[in-house]
Protein backbone atom coordinates (compact mmCIF):
# COMPACT_ATOMS: atom_id res chain seq x y z
CA UNK A 1 0.00 0.00 0.00
CA UNK A 2 2.86 2.29 0.87
CA UNK A 3 4.56 1.48 -2.44
CA UNK A 4 1.42 2.11 -4.47
CA UNK A 5 0.75 5.56 -3.04
CA UNK A 6 3.58 7.40 -4.79
CA UNK A 7 2.93 5.60 -8.08
CA UNK A 8 -0.75 6.48 -8.09
CA UNK A 9 0.11 10.12 -7.40
CA UNK A 10 2.78 10.29 -10.12
CA UNK A 11 1.65 8.15 -13.06
CA UNK A 12 4.00 9.79 -15.52
CA UNK A 13 7.08 9.15 -13.41
CA UNK A 14 6.04 5.55 -12.82
CA UNK A 15 5.35 5.02 -16.54
CA UNK A 16 8.90 6.20 -17.20
CA UNK A 17 10.20 3.68 -14.67
CA UNK A 18 8.19 0.90 -16.33
CA UNK A 19 9.55 1.97 -19.70
CA UNK A 20 13.12 1.98 -18.37
CA UNK A 21 12.85 -1.69 -17.43
CA UNK A 22 12.59 -2.35 -21.18
CA UNK A 23 10.50 -5.46 -20.59
CA UNK A 24 7.05 -4.50 -21.90
CA UNK A 25 6.23 -3.43 -25.46
CA UNK A 26 5.88 0.37 -25.70
CA UNK A 27 2.11 0.20 -26.22
CA UNK A 28 1.63 -1.69 -22.93
CA UNK A 29 3.78 0.60 -20.77
CA UNK A 30 1.16 3.21 -19.84
CA UNK A 31 -1.67 0.82 -19.13
CA UNK A 32 0.60 -1.29 -16.90
CA UNK A 33 1.79 1.87 -15.14
CA UNK A 34 -1.82 2.90 -14.50
CA UNK A 35 -3.27 -0.42 -13.34
CA UNK A 36 -0.36 -1.96 -11.38
CA UNK A 37 -0.36 0.55 -8.48
CA UNK A 38 -4.11 0.12 -7.98
CA UNK A 39 -3.71 -3.63 -8.06
CA UNK A 40 -0.98 -3.30 -5.42
CA UNK A 41 -3.24 -1.14 -3.29
CA UNK A 42 -6.20 -3.53 -3.51
CA UNK A 43 -4.02 -6.52 -2.69
CA UNK A 44 -2.47 -4.64 0.21
CA UNK A 45 -5.92 -3.88 1.58
CA UNK A 46 -6.98 -7.49 1.09
CA UNK A 47 -3.92 -8.84 2.93
CA UNK A 48 -4.36 -6.44 5.82
CA UNK A 49 -8.09 -7.04 6.09
CA UNK A 50 -7.79 -10.80 5.57
CA UNK A 51 -10.43 -10.86 2.85
CA UNK A 52 -10.11 -12.87 -0.40
CA UNK A 53 -6.67 -14.06 0.58
CA UNK A 54 -6.60 -16.82 -2.06
CA UNK A 55 -6.67 -14.31 -4.91
CA UNK A 56 -4.46 -11.68 -3.32
CA UNK A 57 -1.66 -14.05 -2.24
CA UNK A 58 -1.49 -15.58 -5.72
CA UNK A 59 -1.36 -12.13 -7.34
CA UNK A 60 1.24 -10.78 -4.90
CA UNK A 61 3.47 -13.83 -5.34
CA UNK A 62 3.19 -13.61 -9.14
CA UNK A 63 3.90 -9.87 -9.18
CA UNK A 64 6.91 -10.25 -6.88
CA UNK A 65 8.27 -12.99 -9.14
CA UNK A 66 7.83 -10.79 -12.22
CA UNK A 67 9.46 -7.79 -10.48
CA UNK A 68 12.44 -9.81 -9.28
CA UNK A 69 12.74 -11.54 -12.65
CA UNK A 70 12.87 -8.17 -14.41
CA UNK A 71 15.40 -6.78 -11.94
CA UNK A 72 17.71 -9.77 -12.30
CA UNK A 73 17.27 -9.73 -16.07
CA UNK A 74 18.31 -6.08 -16.19
CA UNK A 75 21.23 -6.67 -13.81
CA UNK A 76 22.49 -9.45 -16.06
CA UNK A 77 22.24 -7.44 -19.24
CA UNK A 78 23.79 -4.46 -17.42
CA UNK A 79 21.08 -2.03 -18.42
CA UNK A 80 21.64 1.57 -17.36
CA UNK A 81 24.02 0.61 -14.59
CA UNK A 82 26.14 3.68 -15.34
CA UNK A 83 23.63 6.46 -15.58
CA UNK A 84 21.34 6.39 -12.56
CA UNK A 85 18.34 5.98 -14.82
CA UNK A 86 16.21 4.09 -12.35
CA UNK A 87 16.23 7.07 -10.08
CA UNK A 88 17.02 10.68 -10.77
CA UNK A 89 18.25 10.99 -7.21
CA UNK A 90 22.04 10.70 -7.20
CA UNK A 91 22.11 9.39 -3.65
CA UNK A 92 19.87 6.44 -4.45
CA UNK A 93 21.78 5.05 -7.39
CA UNK A 94 20.50 2.40 -9.78
CA UNK A 95 18.48 -0.60 -8.69
CA UNK A 96 21.12 -3.05 -7.56
CA UNK A 97 21.76 -6.16 -5.60
CA UNK A 98 20.21 -4.76 -2.40
CA UNK A 99 16.94 -4.02 -4.15
CA UNK A 100 16.86 -7.60 -5.34
CA UNK A 101 17.66 -8.90 -1.84
CA UNK A 102 14.88 -6.77 -0.36
CA UNK A 103 12.43 -8.02 -2.95
CA UNK A 104 13.43 -11.60 -2.25
CA UNK A 105 12.44 -11.13 1.38
CA UNK A 106 9.05 -9.80 0.22
CA UNK A 107 8.73 -12.77 -2.12
CA UNK A 108 9.56 -15.22 0.68
CA UNK A 109 6.83 -13.68 2.85
CA UNK A 110 4.42 -13.80 -0.04
CA UNK A 111 5.12 -17.46 -0.83
CA UNK A 112 4.78 -18.37 2.84
CA UNK A 113 1.35 -16.71 2.96
CA UNK A 114 0.24 -18.42 -0.25
CA UNK A 115 1.21 -21.82 1.14
CA UNK A 116 -0.55 -21.13 4.40
CA UNK A 117 -3.72 -20.13 2.62
CA UNK A 118 -3.76 -23.03 0.20
CA UNK A 119 -2.30 -25.96 2.10
CA UNK A 120 -2.66 -25.33 5.80
CA UNK A 121 -5.95 -23.57 5.92
CA UNK A 122 -8.39 -24.91 8.48
CA UNK A 123 -11.17 -22.85 7.05
CA UNK A 124 -14.23 -25.10 6.69
CA UNK A 125 -15.54 -23.37 3.60
CA UNK A 126 -12.74 -24.64 1.32
CA UNK B 1 -12.72 -39.31 -0.34
CA UNK B 2 -10.61 -38.63 -3.44
CA UNK B 3 -13.65 -37.31 -5.16
CA UNK B 4 -14.35 -34.95 -2.29
CA UNK B 5 -10.75 -33.76 -2.39
CA UNK B 6 -10.96 -33.15 -6.11
CA UNK B 7 -14.19 -31.22 -5.68
CA UNK B 8 -12.78 -29.01 -2.95
CA UNK B 9 -9.61 -28.41 -4.98
CA UNK B 10 -11.54 -27.41 -8.04
CA UNK B 11 -13.75 -25.20 -5.90
CA UNK B 12 -10.65 -23.55 -4.44
CA UNK B 13 -9.17 -23.01 -7.89
CA UNK B 14 -12.39 -21.50 -9.20
CA UNK B 15 -12.63 -19.24 -6.19
CA UNK B 16 -9.02 -18.10 -6.64
CA UNK B 17 -9.45 -17.35 -10.33
CA UNK B 18 -12.65 -15.52 -9.64
CA UNK B 19 -11.01 -13.37 -6.97
CA UNK B 20 -8.01 -12.62 -9.21
CA UNK B 21 -10.36 -11.51 -11.99
CA UNK B 22 -12.25 -9.22 -9.65
CA UNK B 23 -9.01 -7.70 -8.32
CA UNK B 24 -7.72 -7.03 -11.84
CA UNK B 25 -11.03 -5.64 -13.09
CA UNK B 26 -11.46 -3.41 -10.03
CA UNK B 27 -7.89 -2.13 -10.30
CA UNK B 28 -8.45 -1.37 -14.00
CA UNK B 29 -11.70 0.47 -13.32
CA UNK B 30 -10.13 2.56 -10.53
CA UNK B 31 -7.04 3.26 -12.65
CA UNK B 32 -8.91 4.32 -15.77
CA UNK B 33 -11.51 6.36 -13.91
CA UNK B 34 -8.98 8.25 -11.81
CA UNK B 35 -6.75 8.78 -14.83
CA UNK B 36 -9.67 10.12 -16.81
CA UNK B 37 -10.59 12.78 -14.28
CA UNK B 38 -7.19 13.90 -13.01
CA UNK B 39 -5.47 16.96 -14.46
CA UNK B 40 -2.14 15.24 -15.10
CA UNK B 41 -3.56 12.15 -16.78
CA UNK B 42 -1.45 10.08 -19.16
CA UNK B 43 -2.63 8.51 -22.45
CA UNK B 44 -3.65 4.84 -22.22
CA UNK B 45 -1.28 4.00 -25.04
CA UNK B 46 1.83 6.11 -24.62
CA UNK B 47 4.18 7.46 -27.25
CA UNK B 48 7.62 6.10 -26.36
CA UNK B 49 9.56 6.76 -29.56
CA UNK B 50 12.96 8.41 -29.14
CA UNK B 51 11.70 11.71 -30.59
CA UNK B 52 8.69 11.77 -28.29
CA UNK B 53 10.71 10.91 -25.19
CA UNK B 54 13.42 13.49 -25.79
CA UNK B 55 11.26 16.49 -26.60
CA UNK B 56 10.96 19.97 -25.10
CA UNK B 57 7.94 21.46 -23.37
CA UNK B 58 6.28 22.28 -26.71
CA UNK B 59 6.66 18.67 -27.83
CA UNK B 60 9.40 19.35 -30.34
CA UNK B 61 12.12 16.72 -30.58
CA UNK B 62 15.54 17.64 -29.17
CA UNK B 63 17.25 14.63 -30.68
CA UNK B 64 20.31 15.11 -32.86
CA UNK B 65 21.65 12.24 -34.97
CA UNK B 66 25.19 10.95 -34.55
CA UNK B 67 26.01 12.01 -38.14
CA UNK B 68 24.87 15.57 -37.51
CA UNK B 69 26.69 15.70 -34.17
CA UNK B 70 29.84 14.40 -35.85
CA UNK B 71 29.55 17.02 -38.61
CA UNK B 72 29.17 19.84 -36.05
CA UNK B 73 32.08 18.40 -34.04
CA UNK B 74 34.32 18.44 -37.12
CA UNK B 75 33.23 22.00 -38.01
CA UNK B 76 33.87 23.04 -34.42
CA UNK B 77 30.30 24.30 -34.18
CA UNK B 78 29.24 22.04 -31.31
CA UNK B 79 29.76 22.33 -27.59
CA UNK B 80 29.31 18.94 -25.92
CA UNK B 81 28.08 18.77 -22.34
CA UNK B 82 28.52 15.55 -20.38
CA UNK B 83 25.50 15.11 -18.08
CA UNK B 84 26.87 12.10 -16.20
CA UNK B 85 28.57 12.23 -12.82
CA UNK B 86 31.97 13.93 -12.68
CA UNK B 87 33.78 10.62 -11.97
CA UNK B 88 32.34 9.09 -15.12
CA UNK B 89 33.37 12.18 -17.11
CA UNK B 90 36.92 11.83 -15.75
CA UNK B 91 37.04 8.19 -16.85
CA UNK B 92 36.39 9.25 -20.42
CA UNK B 93 34.31 11.70 -22.46
CA UNK B 94 33.81 13.14 -25.92
CA UNK B 95 36.84 15.21 -26.89
CA UNK B 96 36.38 18.82 -25.79
CA UNK B 97 33.20 18.10 -23.85
CA UNK B 98 32.58 20.00 -20.63
CA UNK B 99 31.30 18.30 -17.49
CA UNK B 100 27.92 19.44 -16.18
CA UNK B 101 26.50 16.64 -14.00
CA UNK B 102 22.74 16.89 -14.18
CA UNK B 103 22.28 15.54 -10.67
CA UNK B 104 24.38 18.36 -9.22
CA UNK B 105 23.51 20.96 -11.81
CA UNK B 106 23.00 23.73 -9.26
CA UNK B 107 26.53 23.32 -7.93
CA UNK B 108 28.24 23.20 -11.32
CA UNK B 109 26.14 25.51 -13.48
CA UNK B 110 27.61 28.84 -12.40
CA UNK B 111 31.16 27.65 -13.17
CA UNK B 112 30.19 26.70 -16.68
CA UNK B 113 27.68 29.43 -17.52
CA UNK B 114 30.29 31.90 -18.91
CA UNK B 115 31.59 29.25 -21.31
CA UNK B 116 28.06 28.43 -22.43
CA UNK B 117 27.29 32.09 -23.01
CA UNK B 118 30.51 32.58 -24.93
CA UNK B 119 29.68 29.60 -27.15
CA UNK B 120 26.50 31.31 -28.21
CA UNK B 121 28.25 34.41 -29.56
CA UNK B 122 29.14 34.95 -33.19
CA UNK B 123 32.70 36.19 -33.21
CA UNK B 124 36.05 35.45 -34.75
CA UNK B 125 38.11 35.62 -31.64
CA UNK B 126 37.57 32.41 -29.76
CA UNK B 127 41.04 31.04 -30.22
CA UNK B 128 39.96 27.65 -31.57
CA UNK B 129 39.40 28.75 -35.15
CA UNK B 130 35.60 28.68 -34.87
CA UNK B 131 33.58 31.72 -35.69
CA UNK B 132 29.91 30.85 -35.41
CA UNK B 133 27.72 30.26 -32.41
CA UNK B 134 27.73 26.65 -31.33
CA UNK B 135 25.03 24.05 -30.89
CA UNK B 136 25.03 22.81 -27.30
CA UNK B 137 24.78 19.01 -27.36
CA UNK B 138 24.09 17.18 -24.10
CA UNK B 139 24.72 13.46 -23.69
CA UNK B 140 24.87 10.69 -21.12
CA UNK B 141 25.02 6.91 -21.49
CA UNK B 142 22.30 4.35 -22.17
CA UNK B 143 19.23 4.39 -24.43
CA UNK B 144 16.91 5.20 -21.57
CA UNK B 145 19.22 7.62 -19.76
CA UNK B 146 17.28 10.78 -18.99
CA UNK B 147 20.12 12.93 -17.60
CA UNK B 148 21.00 14.50 -20.96
CA UNK B 149 17.34 15.26 -21.62
CA UNK B 150 16.80 16.83 -18.21
CA UNK B 151 19.95 18.89 -18.64
CA UNK B 152 18.79 20.09 -22.07
CA UNK B 153 15.43 21.13 -20.62
CA UNK B 154 17.19 22.94 -17.79
CA UNK B 155 19.42 24.85 -20.25
CA UNK B 156 16.38 25.81 -22.33
CA UNK B 157 14.78 27.18 -19.19
CA UNK B 158 17.97 29.15 -18.57
CA UNK B 159 17.55 30.79 -21.96
CA UNK B 160 19.81 28.66 -24.16
CA UNK B 161 17.74 27.84 -27.21
CA UNK B 162 20.25 26.05 -29.35
CA UNK B 163 20.31 22.80 -27.36
CA UNK B 164 20.19 19.22 -28.65
CA UNK B 165 20.43 15.74 -27.09
CA UNK B 166 22.66 13.00 -28.45
CA UNK B 167 20.79 9.93 -27.22
CA UNK B 168 23.02 7.25 -25.66
CA UNK B 169 25.81 9.66 -26.63
CA UNK B 170 28.84 8.25 -24.86
CA UNK B 171 28.21 4.71 -26.18
CA UNK B 172 27.42 5.67 -29.80
CA UNK B 173 30.35 8.08 -29.93
CA UNK B 174 32.77 5.38 -28.81
CA UNK B 175 31.23 2.73 -31.08
CA UNK B 176 31.74 5.06 -34.04
CA UNK B 177 35.40 5.42 -33.07
CA UNK B 178 35.15 9.20 -32.75
CA UNK B 179 37.69 11.20 -30.71
CA UNK B 180 37.44 11.03 -26.95
CA UNK B 181 39.70 11.88 -24.06
CA UNK B 182 40.31 10.93 -20.44
CA UNK B 183 40.73 13.13 -17.37
CA UNK B 184 39.57 16.55 -16.39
Amino acid sequence: MYASYDKILHPEAFAKAVFNYQILPDTAVNIAALVLPWLELLIGLSLVAGIWLEGSTVISTSLMMIFIGSLIFNQIRGLDIHCGCFSTDATQGPAGIWTIMRDFSFLAASIYLTFRIFFFSKSPNI
Amino acid sequence: MNNANFNSNSHLLKKTFWQISVFVILASIFALTVNHFRSDSIPIIGEWSVDARFSDSSGESLVISLEEAKRLFENKTALFLDARRKEQYDEGHIQGALSLPQQEVDAYFMDIAPKLEESQLDNNDRGDGSSKSKVIITYCDGDTCELSHELALFLKEMGFNNVKVLVNGWSVWQEAGLPNEIGE
